[in-house]
C-alpha cells in the first residue's frame, strides 16, 4: 500500500444558507457533509454517485477552488485547508483539473494557444520560449500537433477539447489530476482512446488521478479503488474488484444493480431503489440514505454511521450492513 | 413472420446546408415487428435522430426525402399531408418520448392542462374528446406510470416535478391516445442509473401490457441488453446491421459493429477505439460509408450500394463479405 498523497478528514462544504431579520434562517446545502477520504500515490480512484451527491463539489474543494466550511485536506502530510481561497488555490497548485465540459471552459474568442499560455502565465512560468516548449511537448503527448494552437475551439471535436482540456492542466506539471466526468457526451469508439489516452499519461507522467463519473462501466474499467458518494458522503470505499462482487453498503448495491451492462442476453433487473434522493437542505436524521433503505431499522434514525472496516481495504459506514449480506 | 408494424423502405434523404447538400440518410431499412421493442444506436451524426424525425413528420424545412417509402398500417407517411399526419398518425398511431423531459413541457402550463390540450387534438376515434373524459384518462395513466399522488400532479407545473416524475409524465403523455407504436429517442439518457432503472422497467411493462412496438433510439448498449428485444445499427446515414439482440450483440457481423462494440468498457481489452472520424455527410466515401476506417475493407466495398443483405439466421448485414453473389476480389 503506497503513502497517501492527498487526504481529506471530516470535510464539509455548505453552500448558501444565511440567517435573516424576521425571518426563519435559509438552511444551507450540506454538498459535502464529513467526507473522509485519501489519494494513495499513483492511483485512479474512482468518485461515484449520482447527480447532486455532492461528487463535483468534492473535486472543487479538494482543488481549492470551492472553500471548506469545516474539516481538513492534506497535500502530502502538509495542512492545505483553512486558508483563504488565493493561498490555498497556491498551496494546492500540484493539484489540477479537468472541467467536465472542456468546450464550455475554453475562452471562445481565444485561440488554443493563447489560452494554453494564459494557464502557464498564471501558474508562474514567466519564459515564453520555455512555456512553447511545454506547450508543444505536450500536445504532442495528448495525440495532438502543436499546429493545433492556431485554432479556435469552435473548430474541434468533443474529443480533441478534452485532449486540450487535458493538456492546459498538464504543461503545469501537477501531481495529482481530478478529472470530472472526462467522459460524458464522448461517442464510445472516442471514449476509448480517450481513456487510454489517461492511462498512458499516468504512466509517463506519475500522475495520481480523482475519477469523477456517474458511468459505472468506465469506472470499473479504469479505476483501482473506488468511493461511492451518497448525499455529500461517502458510504463505502473499497477496490474497485471487491466493490463490484461484494458490495455492502445497501446504497453501493442500488447502484451497481441499476447500471446497465452489456450483455446480448441481459434483462432488466427489477428496481431497488424507489423514488428520489432527499433535498441537501433538509437530510434525515440518523443514516441519511435510511428513507430510502430497504435494510433501514429504528436504530438508523437515531445513529449516522461512519466509515467502518468490512474487509481488507474495504470501509463502509451503515449500521446493518452485516444483516444484508 | 408476420408483417411488421413500422417498416422503413431504402429511405434517403438530404438536407440543404449553405456548403452543399448533406445526404444524412442513405438507403435505410428498418422493420419493427409488432410487440418488438428495436434498439437503434449508432455514434452521434449517424443519423438516427433525423431518421426518428421522418417517421415523426416533423423534419426541418431544408430536409427533403429523395428516395423510399416509411409505411405504417399500409400508408406511405412521407406523403400524407401534414394535417393527416397530425389528426390521425401521430399521438393515434405513434406515441413519442422526448430525451429530454425538461424541455418537452410548457413551463407556463400545468401537465394536467398540456395533456387535456393532447387529449382535445388526438382523442382515438369513437372517444369522447370531453374535459371529464380526458381528465379520467389522464388520471388512470397517472396511476399506471406510478406518479405519486395523481390528483393533485394535474394542478402542477414542470418544475415541481423531478427529472424521472417528468419522465413519467411524458410517458403518460405518449400512451395518453393508445398509440400501438412508441418512438422513444433516448428517453433514459438525462436520468440517473437508480431512476433508469425505474424508468426502463415501467417501459418494458407498459410495452408488455399494451402490446405495443417501440423503437428505442439509444447510444447505450447497456440500456439496449436491458431492455430490447433487436438491435439496428447505423453508421453515417447507413444501416449496417440488424437482427436480434443475442446475434447482434453476441456475435456481430458487420466490422463496425464489432469495432464499436469493442470499445465498451465492458468488452474492452486493449483499450483500442476505431481509428479515423465519422465521414462529413457532405462528402461522404462512395459505397460503404465505413470502408476507409475498416480493417478489412477490399476493391469492392467501394461500389456496394448502402442496404443489409438478409443472412440465414435472419438478421441483415450491410457488408460485402456477407453478400452471396459476393464479387469475386
Amino acid at each position: 500500500m503506497s503513502a497517501p498523497i492527498l487526504t481529506a478528514r471530516d470535510l464539509s462544504v455548505h453552500l448558501g444558507g444565511k440567517s435573516r431579520t424576521f425571518a426563519r434562517p435559509v438552511a444551507p446545502v450540506r454538498a459535502v457533509d464529513g467526507v473522509d477520504l485519501e489519494l494513495r500515490d499513483g492511483e485512479i480512484l474512482g468518485l461515484v454517485g449520482e447527480s447532486g451527491c455532492g461528487k463535483t463539489t468534492l473535486g472543487r474543494t479538494l482543488l481549492g477552488q470551492q472553500r471548506e466550511t469545516g474539516g481538513e485536506i492534506r497535500l502530502r502530510g502538509r495542512l492545505v485547508s483553512g486558508l483563504a481561497p488565493r493561498e490555498a488555490r497556491r498551496a494546492r497548485a500540484s493539484i489540477g483539473y479537468v472541467h467536465q465540459d472542456p468546450g464550455a471552459a475554453l475562452d471562445p474568442w481565444w485561440s488554443i494557444g493563447a489560452t494554453l499560455h494564459e494557464g502557464m502565465r498564471i501558474g508562474g512560468v514567466a519564459d515564453r520560449v520555455d512555456r512553447e516548449r511545454r506547450i508543444a511537448e505536450m500536445l504532442r503527448a495528448v495525440g495532438l500537433d502543436p499546429s493545433v494552437q492556431r485554432r479556435y475551439p469552435h473548430e474541434l471535436s468533443g474529443g480533441q477539447l478534452r485532449r486540450i482540456g487535458l493538456a492546459r492542466v498538464l504543461v503545469l506539471r501537477p501531481e495529482v489530476v481530478i478529472l470530472d466526468e472526462p467522459t460524458s457526451g464522448l461517442d464510445l469508439s472516442v471514449q476509448a482512446t480517450v481513456l487510454r489516452l489517461f492511462r498512458d499519461l499516468r504512466a509517463a507522467y506519475g500522475l495520481t488521478y480523482l475519477f469523477i463519473s456517474h458511468d459505472l462501466s468506465v469506472v470499473r474499467l479504469m479505476c483501482e479503488r473506488v468511493a461511492v458518494m451518497y448525499l455529500g458522503r461517502v458510504v463505502e470505499l473499497a477496490p474497485t474488484a471487491e466493490i463490484f462482487a461484494r458490495p455492502q453498503h445497501p446504497y453501493t448495491r442500488a447502484l451497481i444493480g441499476a447500471a446497465p451492462r452489456l450483455d446480448p442476453a441481459g434483462a432488466l433487473a427489477p428496481p431497488t431503489l424507489a423514488g428520489d434522493p432527499p433535498s441537501a437542505t433538509r437530510l434525515p436524521t440518523g443514516c441519511r440514505f435510511r428513507t430510502r433503505c430497504v435494510l433501514a431499522a429504528p436504530a438508523c434514525a437515531e445513529a449516522d454511521p461512519r466509515l467502518e472496516p468490512a474487509g481488507p481495504d474495504h470501509e463502509v459506514a451503515c449500521l446493518r450492513w452485516r444483516d444484508g449480506r | 413472420m408476420t408483417a411488421p408494424l413500422l417498416s422503413v423502405e431504402d429511405l434517403s434523404l438530404s438536407i440543404r446546408t449553405p456548403e452543399g447538400e448533406a445526404r444524412v440518410l442513405d438507403r435505410v431499412s428498418l422493420d419493427l415487428q409488432p410487440g418488438a421493442l428495436l434498439g437503434l444506436v449508432g455514434e452521434s451524426g449517424c443519423g438516427k435522430s433525423t431518421l426518428v424525425k421522418t417517421v415523426l413528420g416533423v423534419l426541418p424545412p431544408a430536409a427533403r426525402a429523395t428516395g423510399g417509402r416509411i409505411l405504417l398500417d399500409g400508408r406511405d407517411l412521407l406523403r400524407l399531408p401534414q394535417a393527416v399526419l397530425a389528426r390521425e398518425v401521430r399521438g393515434r398511431r405513434l406515441g413519442f418520448i422526448p430525451q429530454d423531459p425538461a424541455l418537452a413541457l410548457n413551463p407556463m402550463f400545468t401537465v394536467g392542462t398540456q395533456l387535456l390540450e393532447i387529449w382535445r387534438w388526438h382523442a382515438p376515434e369513437g372517444e369522447d374528446r370531453g374535459r371529464a373524459a380526458g381528465r379520467a384518462r389522464i388520471l388512470s395513466l397517472f396511476r399506471r406510470v406510478q406518479i405519486p399522488d395523481a390528483e393533485a400532479a394535474l394542478d402542477r407545473h414542470p418544475h415541481q416535478f423531478s427529472g424521472g416524475q417528468r419522465q413519467r409524465v411524458l410517458i403518460a403523455a405518449a400512451l395518453l391516445c393508445r398509440p400501438a407504436l412508441l418512438v422513444a429517442d433516448e428517453p433514459t439518457t438525462a436520468l440517473d442509473v437508480t431512476t433508469q432503472q425505474q424508468i426502463l422497467s415501467l417501459l418494458g411493462e407498459l410495452a408488455a401490457e399494451y402490446g405495443l412496438s417501440v423503437l428505442f433510439v439509444t447510444h447505450d448498449f447497456g440500456v439496449v441488453s436491458a431492455i430490447c428485444t433487436h438491435v439496428a445499427v447505423m453508421y453515417a446515414g447507413q444501416m449496417v446491421e440488424a437482427g436480434t439482440k443475442a446475434d447482434v450483440l453476441g456475435a456481430p457481423c458487420h466490422p463496425y459493429t464489432a469495432a464499436l462494440l469493442a470499445c465498451h468498457p465492458d468488452r474492452m481489452a486493449e483499450l483500442a477505439g476505431i481509428p479515423g472520424a465519422v465521414p462529413s455527410p457532405l462528402t461522404p466515401p462512395a459505397g460503404c460509408r465505413f470502408h476507409p476506417r475498416c480493417d478489412v475493407a477490399e476493391a469492392g466495398c467501394q461500389a456496394r450500394p448502402a442496404g443489409l443483405t438478409p443472412q440465414p439466421d435472419g438478421r441483415g448485414v450491410g457488408c460485402i463479405r456477407f453478400d452471396p453473389a459476393r464479387p469475386a476480389a
